[in-house]
């Protein structure tokens, strides 16, 4: 169980009595809203930065501010400040207030303080307790790590951030949660030239850990290796082929297609408003039976994993796809209202000034049947899709994802490096071409994160080794 | 003086913090804070989803202390905070290494002419809730008007009001107040299976220079509707024509290229190409901060820098990178004023527009496909390699065909230079990167 200093800090930075808070409460009520809602947020960030060979800068960093919604049917009005001045809150408050315009107006009364009862990053000593010089250490090893990993490799640059966010929520309906969120991420990036030509490696680790990650999980060294590994590996890759193909996907960090293909289309806003191509695909087989996708919020220590979401919902794992068949949706309070089904706790914001949407958070395609060489053995002209930059989706179901590294596959075997290439297709096109399913289930790096309406959200996502029957490789020709 | 007059409590907390940081033992401190107020309206099938009106500050400061950096910044600006921070800061620098480009620019002597460059409209402020509403729910009306348009992503209209103030231990001290204003529209056609997807926005600094909502409905249609129905194509190489929009997204990946950061970390192709050719005659780039109300202008960089008119590339030879002063330290060249908070960005960033109208330069296209839209990453400034999910319409015998999709572009930006045949005469300044339409010679095109 966390000890629960929340309320010490929001009493500290707020300076809001319980009393203010249902004023608060009560004044978002005052037009005739459903419902208020009031999201208190304290965050302290570090940064630090090393390239040339020296530390370069350190950064620290404090989000502290308040945002104010209020729901009236489907309408939603939202306010929020920066200055806590009780002046400034009372005008949020009142122009989130103003989306509502009834004449029946409700007000709350009282607040039950709610305390978790799971815990998912019991992190011993959170990291911003940890001195700058212990950090700093961790980031010289992961550069030098990388830098004498070959004579090849130029450039290495090596990013730190942690960060501690205490966040409170508190509605008209009574609710009163708090929560504690460490997070670190660790990247590494290389690069090695031969002969005028550069090529790009990259690696990190990190999620809602201490620093003991560094000892137990992936040292700083693991990381800078593999950083320049990578690079050099690519000096030697070939341009890729282009056009249509089977297409193995390397386990872990392929996920990004799973959160890609299938996770954006079914975030409940764009099924409420019919806009994703799975709006009317509930109980519909839409791939292929070996396939089953879970987002899981609770798994511990991970990136996207949290003890609420930022409404105060306590989260769910959720099954989205079950052989083959859309079973799940991830949804905030309005969409599962609007639809009249159960909350899964994915109502996320970056911070005080977002409204919550429905997001992912830790998202993966479960382990099926064969083995992972069995999968690769199977194809006799491919492209083995190893590494990513990101990818992206549209309601429609169009997706690509940029493969920052990746191999020929001939007769059954890995063979030629590749780089940079895209990948695309359409959603439900690909998962019914899902053809074999990998027992290698593994998680991608921790340090994914992912965009949408302009807000930046921590994830993770996972996938064993699959096979896809054919896909368009956009290569050069 | 007029100017001190003017100056608000902003600029009073900033030389307050850029005191207390000289007497904490900063040799050098810059203090910067944004204050802005937003008002947001998002509306879908004529009824409002969100409605959001919000104000906020932040500040953000950086130390130099025996040539060593640390920064930090604050959404919390009481003094208390803020001075705590600043002492961290000190104490922090002393952990880094000393870096002899540290440290902030010269004071300039050049004269900063605000009100000339106007950035400001006051009528944005005046402007009443209710109108801003309208202006979304007319939006999607006319859209919707048209039956072929089967669902909305809602319309918007945003206005943001900003005051940002810039003091720093060399004496620089000044303050300016800028808006910009947003409408646009995201419509889909076609049924659930088979959608088609179109946007159209625009933004501009003044109200009475926004587009219509007649003019930006009947464009974002246009776009939803001619995606419809697309088809796939064999891969091939052929000529690709990028419309405005596109050109815009190329330069913008030209830019972190030429970018003064990418130089000296040596994560560009562009690195050691100063003066040389790396493009056809055809391609000339300006960045120019000081073009009156434009999106990407402004009096000064983020360092106090002010802003100017460089050429990037001009016929073909590349000319100057873009620079904020550590950047241009570490390359022994002179800042551009294109600081941007730690970093640097454009100001307005722009492809220099030929003769050649778009219908003539899609007339001369035997078969190629002209680009409309692209989705994904795939862009690497150390080798110039570009590949990209794509959407386009597939051009015949100089004519519009029919629309494609799930395709992929691929192709190198160093190659794309050389190979720009045509430039457009429809430039139109939309955002802090612009160009007019443009033809590739060729492009590789995946399909099936």
């Amino acid at each position: 169980m966390q000890k629960d200093n929340s309320a010490l800090v929001y009493e500290d930075h707020f300076h809001l009595s319980n009393n203010d808070i249902l004023k608060i409460l009560n004044i978002a009520l005052s037009y005739g809203g459903d419902f208020s809602e009031i999201f208190l947020e304290y965050k302290i960030y570090n940064f630090i930065n090393m390239e040339e060979d020296i530390i370069k800068e350190t950064a620290e960093s404090i989000y502290l501010g308040l945002g104010i919604r209020v729901i009236s049917g489907e309408k939603t009005g939202y306010g929020y400040t920066s200055n806590l001045s009780f002046n400034k809150i009372k005008k949020a408050a009142i122009a989130a207030a103003s989306i509502a315009s009834k004449h029946s107006v409700r007000n709350s009364n009282s607040l039950i303080p709610l305390k978790l009862k799971n815990n998912y990053y019991p992190v011993l000593k959170p990291s911003n307790k940890e001195s700058l010089e212990k950090k700093i250490s961790i980031v010289k090893k992961t550069y030098l790590s990388a830098k004498k990993y070959g004579s090849k490799i130029k450039k290495v640059k090596v990013s730190f951030m942690d960060q501690i966010q205490h966040i409170t929520i508190v509605n008209s309906e009574g609710l009163m949660i708090s929560d504690v969120r460490p997070l670190i991420k660790l990247t590494c990036l290389s690069i090695a030239e031969k002969s005028k030509r550069k090529e790009m490696g990259f690696s990190g680790g990190g999620g809602r850990v201490g620093l003991e990650y560094f000892k137990n999980n992936f040292t700083p060294e693991e990381i800078g290796k593999e950083a320049s590994k990578e690079a050099l590996t690519l000096l030697d890759a070939a341009n890729p082929p282009a056009g249509e193909m089977p297409v193995v996907l390397a386990p872990g960090h392929s996920g990004v297609l799973i959160h890609e293909a299938v996770g954006h289309l079914l975030e409940a806003d764009f099924i409420r408003k019919k806009t994703s191509i799975f709006w009317n695909k509930m109980g519909k087989k839409v791939g292929n039976e070996q396939v089953n996708i879970y987002d899981d919020p609770t798994i511990p220590y991970f990136r996207g994993s949290y003890n609420i979401d930022d409404e105060g919902t306590i989260p769910n794992k959720t099954l989205l796809i079950q052989k083959g068949k859309q079973t799940g949706l991830l949804q905030d309070r309005l969409s599962a209202k609007s639809l009249n089904m159960p909350l899964t706790g994915n109502g996320r914001r970056e911070d005080f000034t977002c409204l919550p949407i429905p997001r992912m958070s830790n998202t993966y395609i479960d382990k099926g049947e064969y083995a992972p060489e069995e999968i690769i053995k199977s194809v006799k002209r491919g492209f083995y899709a190893h590494k990513y930059q990101g990818g992206q989706v549209e309601d429609s179901g169009k997706f690509t994802f940029s493969v920052s590294s990746g191999f020929l596959i001939e007769d059954g075997k890995l063979s030629t490096p590749v780089k940079q290439a895209t990948l695309i297709g359409t959603n439900i096109d690909i998962l019914n071409k899902i053809e074999m399913v990998g027992s290698d289930l593994k998680f991608g790096l921790q340090t994914g994160t992912c965009g949408k309406e302009g807000q930046a959200a921590a994830v993770t996502d996972g996938c064993p080794t699959i096979k896809i029957t054919k896909m368009t490789v956009g290569g050069l020709k | 003086m007029n100017e001190k007059k003017e100056s608000s409590v902003l600029s009073e907390i900033a030389n307050n913090l850029v005191a207390f940081g000289r007497m904490q033992g900063a040799d050098e401190i810059e203090v910067a804070i944004i204050e802005s107020s937003e008002f947001n309206v998002d509306v879908r099938f004529g009824e409002i989803e969100n409605l959001v009106e919000a104000g906020s500050r932040a500040l953000s400061f950086r130390v130099i202390k025996d040539k060593k950096t640390a920064i930090a910044t604050s959404s919390d600006l009481t003094m208390e905070t803020l001075q705590t921070l600043v002492k961290n800061a000190v104490k922090r620098s002393t952990l880094g290494n000393p870096d002899e480009c540290a440290g902030l620019p010269a004071l300039y002597k050049t004269k900063i002419d605000i009100a000339s460059l106007k950035l400001f409209d006051p009528e944005i402020s005046k402007l009443e809730s209710e109108k801003k509403i309208l202006l979304a729910k007319e939006t999607e009306k006319i859209a919707l008007d048209e039956k072929k348009i089967t669902n909305s992503h809602g319309a918007s209209f945003e206005t943001i009001k900003i005051k940002i103030a810039l003091a720093n231990s060399n004496g620089f001290l000044k303050e300016y107040d800028e808006t910009y204003c947003t409408l646009g529209i995201g419509l889909q056609a076609g049924d659930t299976d088979n959608k088609a997807e179109g946007f159209w926005s625009c933004s501009k600094r003044f109200l009475k220079e926004l587009e219509s909502p007649e003019i930006i409905a009947r464009k974002a249609v246009e776009r939803t509707l001619r995606q419809l129905n697309p088809r796939k194509i064999k891969t091939q190489n052929v000529p690709v024509i990028f419309e405005p929009m596109m050109t815009s997204w190329l330069l913008a990946f030209l830019f972190s290229c030429i970018s003064g950061i990418s130089i000296y970390q040596k994560t560009s192709f562009l690195v050691d190409k100063l003066g040389e050719k790396i493009g056809n005659k055809n391609v000339t780039v300006y960045d120019d901060g000081l073009i009156p109300r434009k999106i990407g202008s402004r009096p000064f960089d983020s360092e106090g820098v002010p802003v100017s008119k460089n050429t990037v590339i001009e016929r073909g030879i590349l000319k100057n990178y873009l620079c904020n002063t550590y950047a241009a330290r570490k390359l022994k060249l002179k800042s551009t004023g294109n600081a941007d908070a730690n970093s640097v960005g454009p100001n307005n960033f722009y492809l220099q527009p030929g003769k050649t109208s778009p219908e003539e330069i899609i007339a001369s296209t035997k078969r190629g496909l002209l680009l409309t839209r692209t989705i994904g990453h795939g862009l690497n400034p150390v080798t110039g390699d570009i590949s990209r999910g794509a959407f386009g319409l597939w051009i015949e015998d100089g004519k519009i065909a029919y629309p494609v999709s799930e395709i992929t572009i691929s192709g190198n930006l160093g190659v794309i230079l050389n190979e720009i045949e045509l430039v457009g005469n429809d430039l139109e300044f939309r955002s802090s990167f612009s160009g007019p339409t443009i033809k590739i010679k060729e492009l590789t095109v995946a399909g099936k």
